[in-house]
C-alpha cells in the first residue's frame, strides 16, 4: 500500500471503487425487499408476523461478526444455499457479491423501519378508495401508496447505502479481505490501522468516508423534499 | 462533604445489629479484593490454546486470576497505546513491541523472547497429501481456491507468510488468490471448514485444529525468526505482571507451550 | 336492483337487515352508530360480514354460504366517501381520470367533460385537493366515482362534514345524479332533509334491523317512524309548479290545493318535493280568516300518536297527500283530534326553508 505520492494510491482507490460498487448494489438488491417487507408489516396480519417482524431486526442486533459467520455457515461453498447456488455459477464465497450480500443484509433492518414509518403514515383509507375506483392491489401500491412513500423510501435507502458503505465486521468474516474483490474501504482503513504508522493513510480514507456519507445525505435531502412537494399538494 | 454528612445522617438511623452487619459485609469485600488481585494479559491470537493452558496453571499456584483478552497484536498494541489496562503485552512479532517499548509503554527490563514459532501450509481434512516447497507449483496446485492468510500487510503471521512465499518465489503465482483474514485463527478458521483449500498459519495453529493437515512447513530462512516477545506494561500491576512472567518460564510452564508446538527462541 | 341479505356482529348490537333497493336513490336512514355504514361498506366489499349475501343485478358480488367474495376493485361500485379520500399527490383532473383509467372497456362511460360541467368543476382542474374547499372536494369525489363507469353509487353520508351552505350547494348535484345521469344510488343519511330531497326508496335502520321500507313520502309520512328524532319529523308533498308570482312567491298545485313557497328557481309545470316540517304546522277546527298564513291545507286524522311527553304527532290525510303536525296533547284533546275529525293544516310559507324544496 502507498502512503505517499499521490493523494490517495491505486490500491486506495480500488478500495473506494469497490466500496461504492458492493454498496450500490447490496442497496439497490434489498431495497424491493425491504419495501415488501415494510409493506407486509405495516398493512397486514398474518400468523407469524412478530416473528418476521424479530428475524428482520436480527442483523441489527447481532454482532456483526455472528453475522459473518452465520452468512459463512450459509453461503459458503460448503454451505446448503452457497452450495447449491454454486451449481448455477452464482458464487458469494471471496466475491464482491459476498461482500454485497452482507453489506445488504445489514443494511435491511435499517431500511425496513424506514419505510415501514412511511407506510404507516400514507392512511389505509386511500388505498381503500383506490380500490373501489377498481385498481387492483399490486396498482394501488404503485399509483397510490408508493408516490406517498417516496420521501421515507428515499431517506431509508439512503440510510441503508451508508450502512452498507461503513460495513465491516460481517464482510471480514464471510468473505476476508481480498483488494479488487472484498477489500471494502473499512477493511483498508482497518488493515491500515494495523500497520505502525498507516495513521495518516487511515485518516485520508476516513475523509473520503466521510466525504461519501455526507454527499449520500446532502442527496437524500434535496430528493425527499422535491417528493414531499410532489405529494403535499403545497 | 454533603455526601458524608448524608451518609452520617443515614447511619443513625440503623439499628445497632444493622451496624454489624454493615461492618462485616465491608471487611468481607476488602479481603476479597486483596484476595482477587487480577493480572491482565493481553496476547497474540496465535497463542490462545497453549495460553490458556498455562495461564490456568498460573491461577493454581499463586491464587491470583488472570484476564486473557486475544487479537491480532497490531490491534492489542494500538490499544495499549490508547491507554488499555492491561499489564502483561505478549506480541507476535517484535516490530510491535519495539514500537511500545519507543513510547515507553513497556518496562524494557522485563522484555524477554518467550516463544518461537515456524511457518506452515496446511489443507483442509485430515489426510491431505504433503507438498514440496521447493519444486512444486503452488499456483497450480491451489487451482480456482483461496489461499488463506491473516492480513499479509498488517497481522505478523500474514507478513511473514508472505515474506517466506516471495523468498521460495511462490508470491506472484499466488497473490491472486490469497484471502486475507481478520487474523491468523480467522484464516485457520477458513481452512479448516474447507471454505479454502490451503492456508499458511503457524505450526502451532495448525495442531490445535484437526480438520487440518500441515502439507509443508517453511524454512526457517524463508522469512524473519517468529520470535513472541512479552513485556510487562508501563503502568500496570508491576508485581503481579513480572510473577506471571516468571511462571511463563518455569518448566510447568515449558511443558506446556512445548506440547502445543512452540519452540523456545535461540539465547 | 340490489339485494341485501346481511348479519353481523357489532360492538353492542347485532346487525341483522334484509332489502332491496330499487333504481333510483335508496336511502338507508337511521341515527348514527346503527349500522348504516358497515352495511354500504359490505356492499362495496370493504368490509367482509359474518353471514349474508349481495347481488346486483342478479351479479353475485358476495355470498357466505357458496364462499363467494368479489373484491372491492372487481365490484364497479362508485363510492363518495364523507371525507372526499382525494388522493393528494395527484391534481384534479388525475384524480378524476383515475378511474377511468380502472372502467372496464364495454362501459357505459361518461366523458370527462360532461361530468366537469355537471358538476362545475372546470376551473378545479389543475389544482391539488390539498387547495380545495370542502365542498369542492366532494363535487372532485363525485365526479371521480362517477368517471369510473360504476352499475351503482355508494354514498356514505357525503354531506354530514360539511356546513350548512356547503349541504345546500350540493345535494343538488346528487338530484342531477338521480335525475340526469340515473345512475341508481344508495345513500347513507341520518338527516331527513336530504331524505326528502333524494329518496326514491328508503329504508330506516334502527339497532342494526330494518325498521321500516317504502318510498320517501311514506316513510316520512309514517309518525310511528321516526329516525331522525321527534324535532325532524315531517311529511312529504309532491307537487307541481303552477306559476310564479310577481311579488316574490311560487304557487304550487299540490292536489288541487294551493301551496304558496318562497320564490323557487323552478319553471311551471315541473315536480317538486316539499318536506313539511311537523313543529310548523298549526291544527285548527275550522278554517281560519285573517291569519297571515297562507297555507290552509283541509285534511282528516288518520290517527294521533302520543308519547310520554307533553307532545302528540297527528298524523293528517289531506289532497296534497299526508302531513304531519306535533301538538301539545293538550290541544289534541281540547280540539277532539282523533281518527276522522275533519280540521286544517296551516303553515307559514316563511317556514318552509329551501333545503326542504327538491326536484321531483
Amino acid at each position: 500500500m502507498s502512503t505517499e505520492a499521490a493523494w490517495l494510491g491505486p490500491e486506495e482507490w480500488q478500495a473506494v471503487m469497490l466500496s461504492l460498487r458492493v454498496s450500490f448494489w447490496a442497496t439497490l438488491a434489498a431495497l424491493p425487499l425491504a419495501v415488501f417487507a415494510a409493506y407486509a408489516l405495516a398493512r397486514w396480519q398474518f400468523p407469524g408476523k412478530q416473528i418476521l417482524n424479530s428475524l428482520v431486526h436480527l442483523p441489527l442486533i447481532l454482532p456483526p461478526v455472528v453475522t459473518g459467520y452465520l452468512l459463512l455457515m450459509v453461503f459458503g461453498t460448503k454451505g446448503p444455499v452457497g452450495g447449491a447456488l454454486q451449481q448455477i455459477g452464482i458464487v458469494f464465497a471471496f466475491r464482491w457479491t459476498g461482500a454485497a450480500l452482507a453489506a445488504g443484509i445489514m443494511a435491511f433492518p435499517l431500511m425496513v423501519r424506514a419505510i415501514r414509518l412511511s407506510v404507516e403514515a400514507v392512511d389505509p383509507k386511500l388505498e381503500q378508495a383506490a380500490a373501489t375506483l377498481g385498481a387492483p392491489r399490486v396498482l394501488v401500491f404503485a399509483v397510490i401508496t408508493l408516490p406517498m412513500i417516496l420521501p421515507g423510501l428515499i431517506a431509508g435507502t439512503v440510510l441503508g447505502f451508508a450502512k452498507a458503505m461503513g460495513e465491516f465486521g460481517a464482510t471480514i468474516t464471510f468473505v476476508s479481505s481480498i483488494p479488487g474483490q472484498t477489500q471494502t474501504l473499512p477493511s483498508a482503513i482497518y488493515t491500515f490501522l494495523q500497520v505502525p504508522g498507516g495513521e495518516s493513510a487511515a485518516l485520508r480514507l476516513t475523509l473520503v468516508s466521510i466525504a461519501i456519507a455526507l454527499g449520500a445525505l446532502l442527496l437524500s435531502e434535496v430528493l425527499a423534499r422535491r417528493a414531499a412537494d410532489r405529494t403535499g399538494g403545497r | 462533604m454533603n455526601t458524608h454528612r448524608a451518609l452520617a445522617l443515614s447511619l443513625q438511623f440503623l439499628t445497632r445489629w444493622q451496624h454489624r452487619l454493615l461492618a462485616a459485609a465491608a471487611l468481607a469485600a476488602g479481603l476479597a479484593a486483596m484476595a482477587s488481585a487480577q493480572v491482565t494479559v493481553f496476547a497474540a491470537a496465535s497463542t490462545k490454546t497453549a495460553l490458556d493452558e498455562a495461564a490456568a496453571g498460573f491461577e493454581d499456584a499463586s491464587g491470583l486470576s488472570v484476564t486473557l483478552s486475544y487479537a491480532g497484536s497490531p490491534a492489542l498494541a494500538r490499544q495499549i497505546q490508547l491507554g488499555a489496562p492491561a499489564d502483561v503485552f505478549i506480541s507476535a512479532n517484535p516490530g510491535w513491541m519495539d514500537v511500545l517499548q519507543q513510547e515507553q509503554l513497556i518496562d524494557p527490563a522485563t522484555r524477554l523472547d518467550l516463544l518461537a514459532n515456524r511457518l506452515v501450509l496446511i489443507a483442509s481434512g485430515r489426510a491431505a497429501p504433503p507438498l514440496d516447497l521447493e519444486t512444486a507449483d503452488l499456483g497450480a496446485a491451489l487451482g480456482e481456491g483461496r489461499l488463506a492468510m491473516a492480513l499479509v500487510d498488517a497481522v505478523p503471521a500474514g507478513i511473514y507468510g508472505k515474506a517466506a512465499l516471495t523468498a521460495l518465489g511462490h508470491w506472484p503465482a499466488v497473490a491472486p488468490n490469497v484471502a486475507q483474514a481478520a487474523n491468523v485463527r480467522a484464516a485457520l478458521a477458513l481452512v479448516a471448514s474447507g471454505e479454502a483449500p490451503m492456508g499458511v498459519v503457524y505450526a502451532t495453529d495448525a495442531r490445535a485444529e484437526p480438520s487440518v493437515t500441515v502439507i509443508a512447513t517453511f524454512p526457517e530462512d524463508s522469512h524473519p525468526p517468529v520470535i513472541y516477545p512479552a513485556a510487562a506494561v508501563a503502568d500496570g500491576n508491576a508485581a503481579e505482571a513480572t510473577a506471571f512472567l516468571d511462571y511463563l518460564r518455569s518448566p510447568a510452564a515449558r511443558g506446556v507451550f512445548a506440547r502445543h508446538g512452540f519452540g523456545v527462541p535461540a539465547e | 336492483m340490489l339485494r341485501v341479505s346481511l348479519h353481523h356482529a357489532l360492538p353492542g348490537f347485532g346487525l341483522d337487515v334484509q332489502f332491496e333497493a330499487p333504481p333510483g336513490v335508496t336511502v338507508l336512514f337511521g341515527r348514527s352508530g346503527t349500522g348504516k355504514t358497515t352495511v354500504i361498506q359490505a356492499v362495496a366489499g370493504l368490509l367482509r360480514p359474518d353471514r349474508g349475501r349481495v347481488a346486483l343485478d342478479g351479479e353475485l358480488l358476495f355470498d357466505t354460504t357458496r364462499r363467494h367474495w368479489l373484491p372491492p376493485h372487481k365490484r364497479r361500485m362508485g363510492y363518495v366517501f364523507q371525507e372526499g379520500r382525494l388522493f393528494p399527490h395527484l391534481t384534479v383532473r388525475q384524480n378524476l381520470l383515475f378511474g377511468q383509467w380502472f372502467a372496464p372497456r364495454g362501459a357505459k362511460r361518461e366523458s370527462l367533460d360532461r361530468v366537469v360541467e355537471l358538476l362545475g368543476i372546470g376551473p378545479l382542474l389543475q389544482r391539488r385537493p390539498g387547495l380545495l374547499s370542502g365542498g369542492e372536494k366532494q363535487r372532485v369525489a363525485i365526479g371521480r366515482a362517477l368517471l369510473s363507469a360504476p352499475r351503482m353509487i355508494l354514498a356514505d353520508e357525503p354531506l354530514s362534514a360539511l356546513d350548512e351552505a356547503r349541504k345546500a350547494e350540493i345535494l343538488p348535484y346528487f338530484e342531477r345524479l338521480r335525475d340526469e345521469i340515473g345512475i341508481p344510488m344508495l345513500y347513507v343519511s341520518h338527516s331527513a332533509a336530504e331524505v326528502a330531497r333524494l329518496a326514491t326508496t328508503v329504508v330506516v335502520l334502527q339497532d342494526g334491523k330494518v325498521q321500516r321500507q317504502g318510498t320517501a313520502a311514506e316513510v316520512l309520512g309514517d309518525s310511528a317512524v321516526m329516525p331522525a328524532g321527534v324535532r325532524a319529523a315531517g311529511a312529504l308533498l309532491e307537487a307541481r309548479v303552477a306559476k310564479h308570482h310577481s311579488d316574490g312567491l311560487t304557487e304550487l298545485d299540490a292536489g288541487g290545493v294551493p301551496l304558496f313557497l318562497p320564490q323557487i328557481a323552478k319553471a311551471p309545470g315541473s315536480q317538486v318535493r316539499v318536506r313539511i316540517s311537523a313543529h310548523e304546522v298549526i291544527l285548527s277546527r275550522q278554517r281560519p280568516e285573517g291569519l297571515s298564513a297562507l297555507n290552509i291545507l283541509p285534511g282528516t286524522v288518520e290517527h294521533v300518536r302520543t308519547g310520554g311527553g307533553p307532545g302528540a304527532m297527528v298524523s293528517l290525510q289531506t289532497p296534497a297527500g299526508r302531513v304531519l303536525a306535533r301538538v301539545t296533547r293538550r290541544s289534541a284533546q281540547a280540539l277532539g283530534l282523533e281518527t276522522g275529525a275533519e280540521c286544517f293544516a296551516i303553515v307559514k310559507t316563511v317556514s318552509i326553508a329551501p333545503e326542504d324544496i327538491g326536484g321531483g
